[in-house]
């Protein structure tokens, strides 16, 4: 697993430089990102944040419609609270934050801290956690499911519904509902590695497939010899429609995501297969996203969430927006 | 003889050297149930920490503070804030104090031990560093002197971390790991333990 870098202690850093660079509508303030205009005046604000190395997650959706400012850790170890703090400041445009990140301890506990310093300031915070990866817990155990890439449709929900003009109660109700109405699994092939450790985040045989493992290798449902794709979205697909949400819809959208290696042309074979999967099963796919939107640096794999529809959320999945790597207009 | 700033920096300085010495060992129990980076990340907070200055007879609770406030800008792990919860914490308790008796030290310990499990929702026996800082603010209770607490609390350590070794991990991304973690060391108590035992290498107390 070679590198393009010029030393581990400068990767986060320079790779947030080149962000700003590329992408003059985002401002670096040390380990923040934020848009140009943040804050809004009279907008609820929407801050997220969590480790590098998942690119385009997280820094990669701020922008108009989407957040307003996020916080940024090392690789995979998460922001610290005293950019967490700077982050919610950004984004406050005197209506309040919604801090929406996903449910990782670290991340819980300094934007748990950072809200706590900023109440004396006088601003009003809210909190949704991403719970969408159904491999990490049972149902019953919702509550403790980690955040992954269905995370980007609550960023889309939470900042559409902000930029209405909604308070922060409504945002953090909509973006919630959001969250509970979405599903997530993932398939690793091939591991990654942090810069500058030893060894690879874990390891996989050549011939392997892992079904549900986690962003950053946590453990999955089973690990076997690699089969066909149409056999492997069956299998993910049943499990995704299996695991109950509380007002099921017959629209959804769909995002196949890539964690970094796999390229769109396996994405493009995989989703033609949750089209036919869904279509059979009695689903309409509304907005379908296909790319790379949450990745774990090379690591190779995929992971398929499908976001159950409602009229509202179906309109601010249509509602513009706009930032370095998802435009809707 | 008491606790004062001096004498918490000196043990912060012994910890900092500490985490270096035990980088490696560190980094390579963290890999095998997280990331691969207690080593590192505990390197790099105890190094900040031990570059501040503290002067003799200052505010136990500015010393903690100030602490704090390099821990919140320094880290974002969850043991690293774990870390911050602590010093904000002792901030608080502390405040307007240049010195505490070590018979003291144990309510303090508890203390913090209910703000970390507040903050990181750990119960007991979830094979956390919690549960090392329980088996210590109990066995700190009724210690009066820095030899007997020293003695006391790394004796608890020792134990706490055998004890726990054959259980498995029940909280974060260790959870996952479900029985594969039984037989392993929880990278966080076993940081506590290398550190401690570098904080007590020397006279507790200077």
């Amino acid at each position: 697993m070679k590198k393009l870098m010029n030393a581990p202690d400068a990767f986060v850093n320079e790779m947030l430089d080149g962000l700003v660079a590329a992408h003059p509508t985002l401002v670096r303030e040390d380990r923040i990102i934020r848009t140009r205009h943040a804050p809004v005046a009279g907008k609820v604000g929407i801050v997220s944040g969590g480790g590098s190395g998942h690119l385009p997650l997280f820094t990669g959706y701020v922008g108009s419609g989407l957040l307003d400012a996020c916080a940024i850790g090392d690789v995979f170890a998460g922001p610290s609270v005293a950019s967490c703090v700077s982050a919610i400041k950004a984004a406050d445009g005197g209506k309040g934050v919604l801090r929406l990140y996903g449910n990782y301890g670290g991340d819980r506990m300094n934007f748990d801290l950072a809200g706590e310093l900023l109440e004396m300031d006088g601003i009003a915070t809210t909190t949704v956690l991403g719970t969408d990866d159904i491999a990490s817990a049972g149902a019953q155990e919702a509550g403790k499911r980690r955040g992954v890439a269905g995370i980007v449709y609550a960023y889309k929900i939470a900042g559409a519904m902000a930029a209405r003009g909604a308070d922060l109660a409504e945002v953090t109700e909509v973006t919630q509902a959001a969250v509970d109405a979405c599903r997530t699994i993932g398939v690793a092939l091939s591991s990654c590695r942090i810069p500058g450790a030893a060894a690879p985040s874990f390891t996989i045989g050549d011939d392997e497939i892992e079904m549900g493992m986690g962003i950053h290798g946590e453990p999955g449902i089973w690990r076997d010899t690699l089969r066909p794709i149409d056999e492997i979205v069956d299998e993910m697909i049943a499990r995704l429609l299996a695991d109950p949400v509380p007002v099921p819809s017959a629209r959804v959208s769909v995002l196949v995501n890539s964690l970094g290696a796999t390229p769109l042309e396996e994405l493009f074979i995989a989703y033609r297969r949750v089209a036919q999967r869904l279509k059979s099963e009695g689903y309409e796919i509304v907005r379908p996203l296909v790319g790379p939107y949450v990745t774990s640096m090379e690591m190779a794999g995929m992971s398929i969430s499908l976001l159950h529809l409602d009229a509202e959320r179906e309109a601010l999945l249509a509602a513009p927006c706009d930032c370095p790597f998802w435009r809707v207009s | 003889m008491s606790i004062t700033s001096l004498a918490v920096h000196g043990a912060i300085r012994r910890a900092a050297a500490g985490a270096s010495r035990a980088h490696d060992e560190l980094n390579a129990a963290d890999g095998k149930l997280g990331d691969g980076d207690t080593g590192v990340m505990l390197q790099r907070l105890f190094q900040a920490l031990a570059a501040l200055d503290v002067e003799d007879g200052a505010d136990l609770g500015a010393t903690f503070q100030a602490y704090a406030k390099t821990c919140a800008s320094a880290t974002g792990s969850s043991l690293g804030t774990l870390v911050t919860v602590a010093m904000m914490t002792l901030a608080k308790a502390t405040k307007g104090r240049s010195e505490i008796a070590w018979s003291d030290l144990g309510g303090h310990v508890a203390a913090l031990r209910d703000q970390m499990m507040a903050r990181g929702g750990a119960n007991l026996g979830d094979k956390t560093v919690v549960d090392m800082i329980d088996a210590v603010a109990l066995a700190l209770d009724g210690a009066s002197s820095g030899e007997e607490a020293a003695s006391r609390s790394v004796a608890a350590a020792r134990d706490t971390l055998a004890q726990f070794r054959n259980r498995p991990n029940r909280l974060g991304r260790a959870r996952m790991f479900g029985e594969k973690t039984i037989g392993l060391d929880d990278p966080g108590m076993l940081a506590f333990v290398r550190l401690l035992d570098s904080v007590v290498a020397e006279p507790v107390g200077r």
